[in-house]
C-alpha cells in the first residue's frame, strides 16, 4: 500500500524517520520518500535523516505565545496554533503526492500537547482534503508519563478516532522506548511492524505472491474504523536466494513429512506469538472487529498447512470470519515474519486506565481553577498556581468553544494538571 | 472442442495460465482465445502463458480498488466489473467466436474479484454471443473461513443461474500436501488444468481421420446441457514405451490378439472405474449425476472398443443414467493413457452445503458486529460518565 506519512510533533517527527528509515534497510518500498514533519517550535528541529529538509513544516515559528521549546505543555494553544496556520500546512502538503498514494499516516504521540492538539486539528483536516483514507499511528503515553499526557491522549482519542478511518495505537507502556533517541531498539522495532504491514503486496519484489494483500485488503480491513493493534513476530531463516543450485539442494533436502511438520509448525507459532505477544497496544484480540494476517520471507520457509492453520486459529481466537490472510515471498530475506493486525478492538484495558487517570487529572484542575479551590487540593496545588494563573484562565476560556453540555467538566489546565499529578505522586 | 477461455480474479487468471501450460506441454489447442480480466494489477503480472494484451485490469479508476484488488469483498467485485462493462465488451469484440464452440469462464468464489466479477463478466458473454457460456468455479476450503465461504455461497447462486453449466472444483478437496504456499498452489491448478483440458480438448482437432468412437464437441455440449452443477473424475497410466512394444512385436500374434481384446479392454473400464472412483473436482453422489461423458486419451494403439462399451455399461450402472457417453481422443505420441470423466449436474454435493451452513453463520456475525460497531467504538473512546471532551 503506497502511504503517505505525516509526522506531527517531535515524537511523531522522529517515528516517521525511523519508518523511513526501516523501509530503506529492508529494502521496501511503500512511500518512497513521501513523507512530511511538521513541529510547533520556533526553529526547527534538527537530526532527521531521512526526510529531507523542505519536507519538514514548522508550525507558530511566529505565534507570540509560542517559546523556544513550542507550546510548553499547552494542549489548547498546539491546536490554536495548527488552527491558526492550516494554510501554511496545506502549501506544505503541495510537497507529497497524496494522490498518487493509497492513503494517509498521521503519526503523532498523541500524549504530548502538540501531538494531541495540532495532531486532532490536522487530522480534521487532512480528512477533509483527501478521498484516500486517513490512518493515524498515535503513540499512547505510559504511565511515568504523568497525568497531563493521559489527559491529553483521552481527549485527543475523542477527535482522532471518529475522525480518522483507523487509530493504530501505541502503547508506551508496553514499548517504553525512546523515540528522541536514533538507535532505539523500541522504536525501530515498532516502525518494522508499520513497514510490514504496509509494504506487503507492493510490487517491490521480485516475486510475485501467491495471494497477496493489496491495499484494498488493507483499506477493508481497517473499514470499521474504532483502534486497531499491530502483532508481529520474526524468526531467523536461511535466505532462498543461493542461486539455482541452493535452492535445488533445498528442494532435495526437505521432501519429508518431517521436514513438513516441523515447517508447518514453525509458520503457525510464529503467527500465534505474532497475535499474543507484544502487540502495539495490548486487547482483547477476540473484541476485535476485522483482522489480516501476512507472512513474510523466503518462499520455501511458507509452509501452506502451517499458514492454512495459523489463519483458522486467527479466526476463532479473534472471533471473526473477516480474515484476510496474504503471503509476501522475500527470496533473499534471512527472516520469517508475521504481522498481524487486528482491527476495530473494542476491549483496550490501557484506554480505560487512560481516562481514569485523565478524570482524576481533570477534577483535580478544576478544584484548584480560579473559583473551585478547596481545602484538598490547596496545598498540592499552590506552588503551581502560583506561576501559571494567568495560562490557567486562558485554557479555561479557550475549553468554552467545545462542547458546550460539558464545557463545566472541561477545563483542562494542562500544566497545573500535571504539578498536581506530579506532586500527588510524591 | 474449441474454447475461448476468461479467467476472472486471481485463482481464475492462474488456472487458465496453468491449462495453456497443459496444453502446450501435451500438444493440444483448446483455448483459442484467452483473456485474464482483475482488479489487481499485481495479480496480473503473474501469468506465463496468457500474452500482456490480453491481460485486462479493471476498477483501476475505482476509488475502492485503484488496480489493487477489491479486498475480498464480492460487492465492491461485482460493482467494479459493472462500472466497466464496456471495457470488458471491448475486450471481448476481439474474439473471433466462429473459431470457437463454447466460452469457458474461470474463477474463485471465495474473493472478491472472481465471485463478484464473474457473474457481470458472464452475463456480458451470454448477451453478445449464442455459444454456450460455462463456467470453473473454485469453491474455497473450510479453512478459508467464513467470509470466503459466504462470498461463495452467493456468488454460487449467480453463477449456475447464469452459466449453461458450473463445473465445480473444491479447494478443501483438492488440498494439496505441498509444503510452500506458491507449491501448493501450484500443484493443485496443475492437477485442476490437466482435467479440464483432458475432457475439453476431446475432438478439437478438425482432422477427420478418427476412429468411429471418437468424441466431438458436440457430446461435450449435450453432456453439459443439463445446467446445474458438474464435477470431474480422471485417471491416467503410463502406455508401455517402445522397448516394451518392441518385444510384444517379436511375440506371436495370437498373444497380441488376446491383449487387444483381453488386457486393454480391461485397462480402459479400469481407467474410467478409477477416474470416477478419484477424487472428483467436486465430490459427489455420482450417482445424483444427470448425464456422464467419458473421454479416453491417448495413443490410438491403445484402444479398445469392447472397452469403451463395458466403461460405458458400467457408467451407466454408476451414474444411475442411461445419458452416458464414452468416446476416444486419439493423442498419437501421448506417453499416458487417461480417463477423464464428466458428472454432469450432480445434484448431491456436500460440500455446497456445508458451505452453505458456514455462510449463514458468517452472515449472521457479521451482522451482529456491524449492528454494535458504532456503540463499541464509542463506549472505548468515551470514559463513563463523558465527562473527558474531545480536543476539536
Amino acid at each position: 500500500m503506497k502511504l503517505a506519512l505525516v509526522g506531527v510533533g517531535a515524537v511523531g517527527s522522529r517515528m516517521v524517520d525511523r519508518i523511513l528509515e526501516v523501509e530503506a534497510d529492508t529494502g521496501r518500498a511503500f512511500t518512497r520518500g513521501n513523507a512530511l514533519v511538521c513541529d510547533i517550535a520556533r526553529t526547527p528541529a534538527d537530526g532527521f535523516d531521512a526526510v529531507p529538509e523542505e519536507q519538514r513544516v514548522l508550525l507558530g515559528d511566529t505565534h507570540e505565545r509560542v517559546t523556544a521549546d513550542g507550546v510548553e505543555g499547552d494542549l489548547e494553544l498546539a491546536a490554536d496554533v495548527a488552527e491558526t496556520d492550516l494554510p501554511e500546512f496545506r502549501r506544505a502538503l503541495d510537497s507529497l503526492a497524496i494522490h498518487e498514494s493509497d492513503g494517509v499516516l498521521l503519526v503523532a504521540d498523541l500524549g504530548s500537547a502538540t501531538g494531541s492538539g495540532a495532531g486532532s486539528v490536522l487530522v480534521d483536516e487532512l480528512q477533509g482534503l483527501y478521498d484516500e483514507p486517513l490512518y493515524v499511528l498515535g503513540a499512547l503515553p505510559s504511565d511515568d508519563d504523568g497525568g497531563t499526557a493521559a489527559l491529553n491522549a483521552a481527549r485527543a482519542l475523542r477527535s482522532v478516532v471518529p475522525t480518522a478511518d483507523s487509530t493504530l495505537a501505541f502503547d508506551r507502556e508496553t514499548w517504553p522506548g525512546d523515540p528522541e533517541r536514533d538507535d532505539d531498539p523500541e522504536i525501530r522495532a515498532l516502525a518494522t511492524r508499520v513497514a510490514t504491514l504496509f509494504a506487503a503486496g507492493e510490487l517491490d519484489s521480485s516475486v510475485v505472491a501467491e495471494n497477496a494483500m493489496d491495499s484494498s485488503d488493507l483499506i477493508r480491513t481497517l473499514e470499521p474504523g474504532g483502534v486497531s493493534s499491530i502483532g508481529y513476530a520474526s524468526t531467523d531463516v536461511e535466505p532462498d536466494e543461493r542461486g539455482l543450485f541452493g535452492r535445488l539442494v533445498a528442494w532435495f533436502s526437505r521432501s519429508t513429512d518431517d521436514d513438513e511438520a516441523t515447517d508447518a509448525a514453525k509458520v503457525k507459532s510464529l503467527v500465534q506469538r505474532a497475535a499474543n505477544t507484544r502487540l502495539t497496544i495490548p486487547c482483547e484480540v477476540s473484541s476485535a472487529e476485522r483482522a489480516l494476517v501476512v507472512l513474510s520471507g523466503p518462499p520455501s520457509e511458507l509452509s501452506r498447512r502451517g499458514f492454512e492453520s495459523a489463519r483458522q486459529w486467527l479466526e476463532q481466537e479473534a472471533d471473526t470470519v473477516e480474515i484476510l490472510a496474504g503471503d509476501d515471498p522475500r527470496p533473499r530475506s534471512s527472516t520469517l515474519e508475521a504481522v498481524v493486525i487486528f482491527s476495530n478492538v473494542t476491549d483496550v484495558p490501557r484506554i480505560d486506565a487512560l481516562q481514569r487517570r485523565a478524570l482524576d487529572v481533570q477534577a483535580a484542575n478544576e478544584e484548584q481553577a480560579p473559583n473551585g479551590d478547596t481545602s484538598e487540593t490547596r496545598t498540592t496545588a499552590s506552588k503551581a498556581n502560583e506561576t501559571r494563573d494567568a495560562s490557567a484562565e486562558t485554557d479555561a476560556a479557550d475549553s468554552e468553544v467545545s462542547d458546550a453540555s460539558n464545557a463545566n467538566d472541561a477545563a483542562p489546565l494542562i500544566e497545573d494538571a500535571e504539578a498536581v499529578a506530579d506532586d500527588a505522586n510524591e | 472442442m474449441k474454447l475461448a477461455t476468461i479467467g476472472v480474479g486471481n485463482a481464475g487468471s492462474k488456472i487458465v495460465d496453468r491449462m495453456l501450460e497443459f496444453e502446450s506441454r501435451t500438444d493440444r489447442n483448446l483455448c483459442r482465445h484467452v483473456h485474464a480480466i482483475n482488479t489487481a494489477r499485481t495479480d496480473l503480472a503473474k501469468p506465463d502463458y496468457i500474452p500482456e494484451e490480453r491481460r485486462v485490469l479493471i476498477g483501476d479508476t475505482n476509488q475502492k480498488a485503484k488496480g489493487h484488488g477489491v479486498g475480498g469483498d464480492v460487492e465492491i467485485g461485482a460493482e467494479v466489473a459493472k462500472a466497466d462493462l464496456d471495457e470488458i465488451r471491448r475486450a471481448f469484440d476481439d474474439v473471433e467466436i466462429h473459431t470457437v464452440d463454447a466460452i469457458l469462464v474461470v474463477a474463485g468464489l471465495g474473493g472478491g474479484s472472481g465471485s463478484g466479477g464473474g457473474p457481470v463478466v458472464i452475463d456480458a458473454l451470454q448477451e453478445m454471443y449464442d455459444e454456450p457460456v460455462y463456467a470453473l468455479g473454485v469453491l474455497p476450503g473450510e479453512y478459508e473461513g467464513g467470509r470466503p465461504a459466504l462470498n461463495a455461497a452467493r456468488s454460487l447462486q449467480s453463477f449456475v443461474s447464469k452459466v449453461d453449466n458450473f463445473i465445480g472444483f473444491d479447494n478443501d478437496a483438492w488440498r494439496a500436501r505441498e509444503q510452500t504456499i506458491e507449491e501448493g498452489y501450484e500443484q493443485m491448478n496443475r492437477e485442476l488444468a490437466a482435467r479440464l483440458v483432458t475432457l475439453l480438448a476431446a475432438g478439437e482437432t478438425d482432422d477427420s481421420d478418427v476412429a468411429e468412437n471418437a468424441m466431438d464437441s458436440s457430446d461435450i455440449i449435450r453432456t453439459l446441457d443439463t445446467g446445474g452443477v458438474s464435477s470431474i473424475g480422471y485417471a491416467a497410466t503410463q502406455v508401455e514405451d517402445t522397448s516394451e512394444g518392441l518385444l510384444d512385436r517379436w511375440s506371436s500374434d495370437s498373444q497380441r490378439v488376446n491383449r487387444d481384446d483381453g488386457s486393454q479392454a480391461t485397462k480402459i473400464k479400469g481407467l474410467v472405474r478409477r477416474a470416477v472412483n478419484s477424487r472428483l473436482t467436486l465430490p459427489g453422489e455420482v450417482s445424483s449425476a444427470d448425464r456422464a461423458l467419458a473421454v479416453i486419451s491417448g495413443p490410438p494403439s491403445e484402444f479398445s472398443r469392447k472397452g469403451i462399451e463395458s466403461a460405458r455399461q458400467w457408467l451407466e450402472q454408476e451414474a444411475d443414467t442411461v445419458e452416458v457417453l464414452v468416446g476416444d481422443d486419439p493423442r498419437e505420441d501421448s506417453p499416458r493413457l487417461s480417463a477423464a470423466v464428466l458428472l454432469s449436474n450432480v445434484t448431491e454435493a456436500p460440500r455446497i452445503d456445508q458451505i452453505q451452513n458456514q455462510a449463514v453463520d458468517a452472515q449472521q456475525k457479521i451482522a451482529e458486529q456491524e449492528a454494535v460497531r458504532e456503540e463499541q467504538i464509542n463506549d472505548l473512546i468515551t470514559d463513563d460518565n463523558n465527562d473527558l471532551d474531545p480536543v476539536v
